[in-house]
This record gives C-alpha cells, sequence and structure tokens, in this order.
C-alpha cells in the first residue's frame, strides 16, 4: 500500500489550523484545478444542478463543487486536496442509484469518476475484463459479445449505469437468481483511500491471501474509498435461453408458480411478476398485448440445451398445475426480447398511469411472496393508494411502486409513510430494506430497524479501518455514524460533524 | 447459563502451542460471555471447530485459551421453501447434509472430510471442493452470519435472504479470517436443490498443455460442468467432468463431453456410479495427503506454466501428488516431507516462478502458492503464506478496529497479522 505521502488526522488539522481555519470553496476548487485541470472542476450553479441528487430525486442538495478527475492518480490528488480541507467527498458514477447513495452533503465535493471510461484489458484467455469506474455496464458485454461472452450482472438501468456504481451498491438484476450479484463477479479492484493511499484487493487470482476487503468494497455504497479499477469476471453466454409469459387470476397463483418450480428442484436464471396494475402500465407503454389479468409471471431457463428445456417444460406443466390462465413462448428471440422490454419499462411505464410514483425495494422470504402482496394490497387500500408490484420473484426481492399525485395535498407523505410500511413488512418477515438499490440517505434509518446497534457499530468498525477520517460519502447507510479512532483533546469539528451529518454526541 | 472454562490438555493444543484453558460454549451468549471473560484476562484465543484446516496459517504468535464450537452445533432454522439454513457453527456439513437430503437439498459446498469440518471452520478458512467450479467457494454460498468479536459483543451482518444488499458484507469479509476478526458464532446459507442425476467422465492420458487445452474446449462448449479437476494419470493427467441436473441434461452432457473429447483427439469414459465416487474419493485423499500440503492459485490460462512452476516442489516431497481445477485456476499439491532445506527452497522457487506467470496479453498476473499444512521444520523455513499482502496495512487496521489488542489468532494470518 503507498503509505508514503498519506496524511493522519493530526496533520490534516494542523494543516487546516495553520492556514487559519478552512479554506474557502474558491480555494479548494483552485487546488483542484492544478489535480485535474480548469475544465474539471465545476462551480458554476448551473452546472452544479444535475449533481443535486442521484435517480432519487427528491431530497436534492447541492455540493460545493463538483470535480472529474481522469485517473487514479488524479483521484488521489483530489483526495488529499479534500482531506486536506476537512471537504466531504462524494463519489458518483452515472447518478442512476435509486436510494440517494450519490446525493451531495452540504459543502461537499461531488467526484464523478464520468471521465474514466476506458475498458483497459479484455481477457478472454482467463475471462476477465479490467475497467475503469465510469465504464457503462451493458458496454463491458457489448465489447465482449461478438465472442460469445457477457457480464452477468444486469441491473435493469444497465445500459446507463456504471460499474464503479455497480460496485458501490453490489447491484444485481433479474438474473442474480441463478448469477449472484456483483460482489460475485468482482474479482480485483484498485482503491484510492481517504489518506490518499491507494490499495489493490483481490486477485484477480483466486484466494489471495489476507482479508477479503473486496467484500467489504462492494456494496459499501462508496463509503470505504473510490474505485478506480476494476477487474471483473466474464461469462461464456449460455447455449440456450428459454423463456415463457405465463398468466394467472392473481398474485395469489402467481406466488405458487414461483414456489412449485423451486420446490421442484429447478433453479432459473430469472423469474419475474408484474401485478394487474403493473402488467397495465407496461401495456400502456410498449403496445404489447398482454391481457388483463390479476398477475404475470416470465421466466428465463438457460445453460446447455437438454437441460434447459426439460426445466423449461417442467416450469410450464407447473404453473399450468397451480392455476395458469395462458402461457405464451416467445416464436423467435425478436419476440422474446419485447417480453423483456415490457418487464424492464414496466417501471417507467408507470409513470403513464400516475403523475408519481415511489420505487421501493425490499426482500421477503420467496414463500412469502403472497402473503405479502395481499397484506402490501391491504395497507395501500387503508392509505387510499394505488400500489404496483413488479418484481424478482425468484429471490423475494420487491419493488413496489406507490403511485400518488403530489397535486393532492398530504399525498405524497401519505406516499412516504406507505413505502415505509413496506421496509417493516419486510423486515417482519424476516427479509431485508435492501435488494438492490442500496441503503444510501434514503434508508439510513431504517438500518436501525433490520439491524441493532451492536450490528451497526461493527459494521462502522469496519468503515473506519477503510476511512478514518470519514470523508468518504458521509450521512449514507448508517442512521448515526461514528467518528472514528475519537482521541480525548481540544474540540474540533469533523468535517462530517460540519457537513451536518454527524453529531458527536 | 455458563460455560465454564476448565484447563486445557494435549488435545487443546494447536499447531504445538497448549493453551492455558479450554472453553465449550454451547450457546452464542455462552460463547459471548466467554469471550467477554477472555477478554478480561486479555487472553489470546483461538477458535477451532472440526480443526480440518488448522494448519493453515503459522502457529498463533500467543495461546492463553481455545474455545470449542463443537457444542454449538444446532440447526437453528431450515426454511426449505426459502433454500436457506441458518446454523451454529459447530456442526460438520455431514450432519447438516444429512438433515438437508430429506429435503432434497443441499449445502452446494464440498471441501474433504465433511464429517469433521464445521460450518464456522468452513467460513473461517474458506473451504471449499471441486463443485466450486459452478457454486463457488462458501463466500458465494453465506448470506448471514452471526459473530462473536473479541470483547465478547455479539454482531450479526448480512441477514437470512439471499438477495440483500442492506449494511456491509460482514459474512464475506469473514470468509477466510481464519477467526482473527472474531468468532463465527453461527452462519447462514443459501441451499440449491440436490440433483436428480450425477454422471462424471474421465479423459485420461493427458499433459499438462491438453489438460488447459480439454478444460477450455469443455467451457467454450457450454457443457457447463459442476466440477472439472485434473487427477495424476501415472506421468500424466486425467481430466474429471462431473455433470449434475436433471437426467436429459447429464446424459447430453456426458455424450457431447465424449464427442468433444474425440475431436480433440482424447477419450473420455463414463465411470459408474462407484468408480464415480472412488474418484472423487481420490481427489479428496490427494488433496489431503501427506504432512506438506500447499494450494497455488494462477490465472486458469497458465494451467501449463503453473504445473511447470509446481514440479521441483513435488520432487522435493514423497509420494502423493498435484490435482488441479483447471477452470479455477488453482491447484492442490501434497507429499511427504524429506529435506525441509529442499522443500523450502522449491516453495520459494514455486512462488517466484508463480509470481510472475503471465496469461497472454499482460505481464505480472500474480499467482500464489499457500502452505496449508507442513511440519514445524519446514515451517521454520518458509512462511505458510508467503510475501505479504498487497493491502496489508489497511488489513492491518481492520484487526486493529476489530481486535484492538491482538488477541484473536494471533500472527495466523498472512503478513503476521
Amino acid at each position: 500500500m503507498a503509505a508514503a505521502g498519506a496524511l493522519s488526522v493530526k496533520e490534516a488539522a494542523s494543516a487546516a489550523e495553520r492556514a487559519g481555519g478552512p479554506p474557502s470553496r474558491d480555494e479548494v476548487a483552485r487546488r483542484l484545478a492544478a489535480v485535474v485541470g480548469e475544465a474539471h472542476v465545476l462551480t458554476d450553479p448551473a452546472a452544479l444542478l444535475v449533481y443535486e441528487a442521484d435517480g432519487l430525486t427528491h431530497g436534492r442538495t447541492a455540493p460545493d463543487l463538483v470535480v472529474l478527475p481522469g485517473s487514479t492518480e488524479e483521484v488521489v490528488g483530489v483526495v488529499r486536496v479534500a482531506r486536506e480541507a476537512g471537504v466531504p467527498l462524494v463519489p458518483r458514477g452515472a447518478g442512476t442509484g435509486l436510494s440517494g447513495g450519490a446525493r451531495p452533503v452540504p459543502g461537499c465535493a461531488v467526484v464523478s469518476l464520468a471521465r474514466m471510461r476506458r475498458i483497459l484489458e479484455l481477457d478472454l484467455e482467463n475471462g476477465w475484463a479490467r475497467v475503469e469506474p465510469g465504464v457503462i455496464n451493458l458496454d463491458v458485454t457489448r465489447a465482449v459479445a461478438g465472442a460469445g461472452w457477457y457480464y452477468a450482472p444486469d441491473p435493469s438501468s444497465q445500459g446507463v449505469c456504471s460499474i464503479g456504481g455497480n460496485v458501490a451498491e453490489n447491484s444485481g438484476g433479474a438474473h442474480c437468481l441463478k448469477y449472484g450479484f456483483t460482489t460475485n463477479h468482482v474479482l480485483a479492484a484498485k482503491v484510492v483511500l481517504s489518506d490518499g493511499g491507494v490499495v489493490d484487493l483481490g486477485g484477480p487470482a483466486a484466494d489471495a491471501p489476507g482479508y477479503d476487503l473486496l467484500a467489504a468494497l462492494v456494496g459499501a455504497e462508496g463509503l470505504v474509498g473510490i474505485v478506480t479499477e476494476v477487474t471483473l469476471r466474464l461469462l461464456r453466454k449460455p447455449e440456450v435461453t428459454r423463456t415463457f409469459f405465463a398468466t394467472f387470476p392473481s398474485t395469489d397463483e402467481a406466488g405458487a408458480a414461483v414456489s412449485a418450480i423451486i420446490a421442484a428442484g429447478i433453479l432459473p436464471a430469472a423469474i419475474e411478476m408484474m401485478d394487474r396494475l403493473a402488467i397495465e402500465a407496461a401495456k400502456a407503454a410498449t403496445g404489447l398485448d398482454w391481457p388483463d389479468v390479476g398477475a404475470a409471471l416470465l421466466m428465463d431457463a438457460d445453460g446447455p440445451r437438454a437441460e434447459v428445456e426439460h426445466v423449461s417444460e417442467r416450469a410450464i406443466a407447473l404453473a399450468r398445475e397451480v392455476g395458469a390462465l395462458e402461457i405464451r413462448v416467445p416464436r423467435d428471440e425478436a419476440e422474446r426480447q419485447l417480453m423483456w422490454k415490457g418487464r424492464k419499462s414496466a417501471f417507467a411505464a408507470v409513470g403513464r398511469i400516475s403523475p408519481s410514483y415511489l420505487v421501493e425495494d425490499g426482500v421477503i422470504p420467496r414463500s412469502e411472496i403472497a402473503r405479502v402482496l395481499r397484506e402490501i394490497g391491504r395497507l395501500a387500500a387503508g392509505a387510499g393508494l394505488r400500489v404496483a408490484n413488479v418484481f424478482h420473484a425468484g429471490d423475494g426481492n420487491l419493488h413496489p411502486l406507490v403511485l400518488y399525485d403530489a397535486r393532492n395535498p398530504g399525498e405524497e407523505e401519505r406516499a412516504a409513510t406507505l413505502g415505509g410500511e413496506i421496509l417493516r413488512i419486510c423486515i417482519r418477515a424476516g427479509g431485508s430494506i435492501t435488494g438492490e438499490h442500496g441503503v444510501g440517505a434514503e434508508k439510513a434509518a431504517y438500518m436501525a430497524e433490520q439491524f441493532g446497534p451492536d450490528d451497526l457499530e461493527t459494521m462502522q468498525r469496519v468503515r473506519c479501518a477503510f476511512d478514518g477520517a470519514g470523508i468518504m460519502n458521509p450521512g449514507k447507510v448508517f442512521p448515526t455514524p461514528r467518528l472514528c479512532g475519537e482521541k480525548p483533546g481540544p474540540y474540533r469539528p469533523h468535517p462530517a460533524e460540519r457537513a451536518g451529518v454527524a453529531e458527536r454526541w | 447459563m455458563t460455560a465454564a472454562l476448565r484447563e486445557a490438555g494435549p488435545p487443546d493444543a494447536v499447531l504445538g502451542l497448549s493453551p492455558r484453558v479450554a472453553v465449550e460454549p454451547a450457546t452464542v451468549p455462552e460463547a459471548a460471555e466467554a469471550l467477554r471473560a477472555l477478554a478480561a484476562d486479555r487472553l489470546a484465543v483461538v477458535f477451532v471447530g472440526g480443526g480440518t484446516d488448522l494448519e493453515l496459517g503459522p502457529a498463533p504468535a500467543r495461546l492463553d485459551a481455545v474455545v470449542h464450537t463443537r457444542r454449538l452445533a444446532r440447526i437453528r432454522e431450515h426454511a426449505p421453501a426459502d433454500q436457506i439454513v441458518a446454523v451454529e457453527a459447530g456442526i460438520t456439513l455431514a450432519e447438516l447434509q444429512r438433515a438437508l437430503a430429506p429435503h432434497g437439498q443441499r449445502l452446494a459446498l464440498d471441501p474433504p472430510h465433511p464429517e469433521r469440518t464445521t460450518a464456522g471452520g468452513a467460513v473461517a478458512a474458506n473451504a471449499f471442493g471441486p463443485r466450486r467450479t459452478r457454486y463457488g467457494s462458501v463466500r458465494d454460498l453465506v448470506i448471514g452470519v452471526t459473530m462473536v468479536r473479541a470483547d465478547g459483543v455479539v454482531a450479526r451482518g448480512g441477514g437470512k435472504v439471499v438477495k440483500n444488499v442492506a449494511g456491509f458484507d460482514l459474512p464475506r469479509l469473514l470468509c477466510g479470517s481464519l477467526g482473527s476478526l472474531g468468532l463465527v458464532a453461527e452462519v447462514v446459507f443459501r441451499l440449491h436443490p440436490l440433483p436428480e442425476e450425477s454422471g462424471t467422465a474421465r479423459i485420461p492420458g493427458l499433459a499438462a498443455f491438453d489438460v488447459r487445452r480439454l478444460a477450455r474446449a469443455v467451457l467454450d462448449a457450454r457443457l457447463e460442468p459442476v466440477a472439472l479437476a485434473a487427477l495424476p494419470d501415472a506421468e500424466r493427467f486425467a481430466l474429471a467432468v462431473r455433470f449434475e441436473g436433471f437426467r436429459p441434461g447429464v446424459a447430453e452432457g456426458l455424450e457431447r463431453l465424449h464427442a468433444l473429447a474425440a475431436r480433440e483427439g482424447a477419450r473420455s469414459e463414463r465411470l459408474g456410479a462407484g468408480d464415480e465416487a472412488a474418484l472423487w474419493a481420490r481427489h479428496d485423499a490427494l488433496r489431503g495427503g501427506g504432512d506438506v500440503r500447499a494450494r497455488a492459485t494462477f490465472p486458469p490460462a497458465a494451467v501449463a506454466a503453473a504445473i511447470e512452476a509446481l514440479r521441483p516442489l513435488e520432487g522435493a516431497l514423497g509420494g502423493g501428488g498435484t490435482v488441479i481445477h483447471p477452470a479455477l485456476g488453482i491447484a492442490f499439491l501434497a507429499g511427504r516431507l524429506g529435506s525441509a532445506t529442499e522443500a523450502a527452497r522449491a516453495v520459494e522457487a514455486a512462488r517466484a516462478a508463480l509470481a510472475t506467470i503471465d496469461g497472454p496479453g499482460r505481464a505480472g498476473l500474480r499467482g500464489t502458492l499457500v502452505l496449508t499444512a507442513a511440519p514445524p521444520a519446514l515451517r521454520a523455513l518458509a512462511d505458510p503464506w508467503g510475501e505479504p499482502p498487497a493491502a496489508l496495512e489497511l488489513m492491518r487496521r481492520l484487526k486493529r478496529e476489530l481486535d484492538p489488542d491482538g488477541r484473536l489468532a494471533p500472527g495466523r494470518l498472512a503478513g503476521g497479522i
């Protein structure tokens, strides 16, 4: 690890003292410009506007400035400047996150990795790709698809989201039921720590000696450092994919079908559920001729031909046994893509049937799907709101979309309350408050409901090992941030305190 | 409930070091209480499950107490419909599999000695077997953990659902930590269905170069075996290819493998059920044979170079042999120690060669060699882990955060942690 030149907390504090207090924003901008070039530091309020939020558009907060480093060395320079000036850093990929993970905090600098978008190396002998964090998820697959390979994690935003953001959020997607999440596909990473040190974690060869720090990095939502290179595992495209679309009278039967398929020993590549409202929305957006039914499933099986055909037939038979109304098998790849387009567009499509909506992301044990959906329906009716459900049924990852109209007084608040109640249902069912969107700024408060104080304090210790200064993406994940390695002595405001995201007592 | 400390005896020794006391908690609260008591006395502690991987890593720098998990061995929850199981650390994998099988399920983790390997030990030692080719290692199967920290605080990470990104990933972070960050007290695993059918074919008479070529052809043909391992076959290798799944899939896999081998100028033989079991038992026996055992990792494309790098070490040891997992880029080498000096030299030579192994298109892809077992004579001359990890300083900081007094398995991890 490149400890040379790293700045301790004490040194940082004394540097600030010598300068007579924290430097002004203009001074910080000037120092950052010396690192990345003037063109890559944004301070103009109009230019900052787009950085006030990520995919979660409420709770907008203006950053002090935005800096766009172009290399690992420049990221190191940026971190040193920020550390010395006591400026919190908010790393940002493509800004598509849905939990406010890239939401600025007051007085922060947003570090956009958008300029670091080179694919550094494709090694199909070993099945590895080394990329910069700003590379778009789907571009990795595009770069190797011609040779029959792909990158497995496929969040719905894969056409626009970045690998760096995927690493931060441990992104999943429809096909992680079989193939796992980002954490199962990251082999190595280069990370800039808050002390300006650069560390190489992982392999890419298997089982590097020492702690599995990649496990701590992936899914840490930018709290442990800034990733500047990632080595990804690539997979060969499965030989065959078989898809079917099945409709059901209600989510009860669709849930029973999912359970029956899993109980038969089948591991689908993906199995997605939509309820009546979601189907209606998808139809409105895509013009698909889906029937007006209570629920639908879309399932992929993939792998070697004989296994897949067998599994696909079994799954269809099971769906019929539990009451499927209709089974549609796409005639060709184009029709298959259209079915998936209907599923993937369902989120945005809800905008066609409601002026506004909240996207929730919670996980429940798969066997609880039907019961929990009924409970959500009851709660929604009680709140006078509609909820559309379109989700990854195979792993119980719900995405309830709470529909509301902000023009009606009090409706937005009722929607937010309902969203929170849904998360509590997930926790009570033994599940999780997030399956793939992350905790971010949005759900930090709910962490204290899913985890106990000792659990959170232990996780904070892990964070402290990486970022003792607490300048990396403060205010995210943890409901009450802990300051690391406190020693008795005169009081000095901590960067996180100045940013208003942590308090000392 | 209290688990009393007892005076330790010879069976409690860890790599030749005898602790003064031992404790065998039967519940997580008892384990927490025991760790608080050990913390109060500032005792150095090692956690012991089935003891199958106790030889991994150097002897502890200090050892006052041993905490056994053997009484902490219950299945806390098995939810067949959700394909998860929550177990206490001390349950053996064999016992767990026996409980899961009637439900048509298994933990897709197959390290050697399942009758002794415990769930907690498998996590702590990052254990795996041939099925890692399809299912990954323990890190890909663990979804939740309850740990007891050095200070006796009980903390949970992950949960009981497979898909879960809430909070830092403590379960995976503990994989391979050898008990140096805390006691792995309970583990939640994701489960897989028991396959309807299993079939293994053997492709004998392969040179090192052919092992890679055949393995690559199998993967390129997208046959998706669950295990792929090359075992010694006279002076050459035999590649074992295992398929599991539904009957039509396994049958097709074996047929297509046969045709593929023929195209590549080799011959595949399907094994009967008895021979199949014997082959995989031989794999485990080779991996676990002798008193010196090593694990090499390398870029999968560099199989032939890795085998070359390991030859001097194989030559320096008596008996045993090398098994290779070509899809993973992992080899296991085992044998009996003759001259410790010669073996230590061969270890250094293998490390140097693996460290500079090159994949096509890029120099400096590093491979490693870890001694997973060695007699004291060899340990005295060769660090079991080899060169310290690149992120050693960060690893030390993590250790200090969770075990500030350095009392848990001190010195057992890479880089002297």
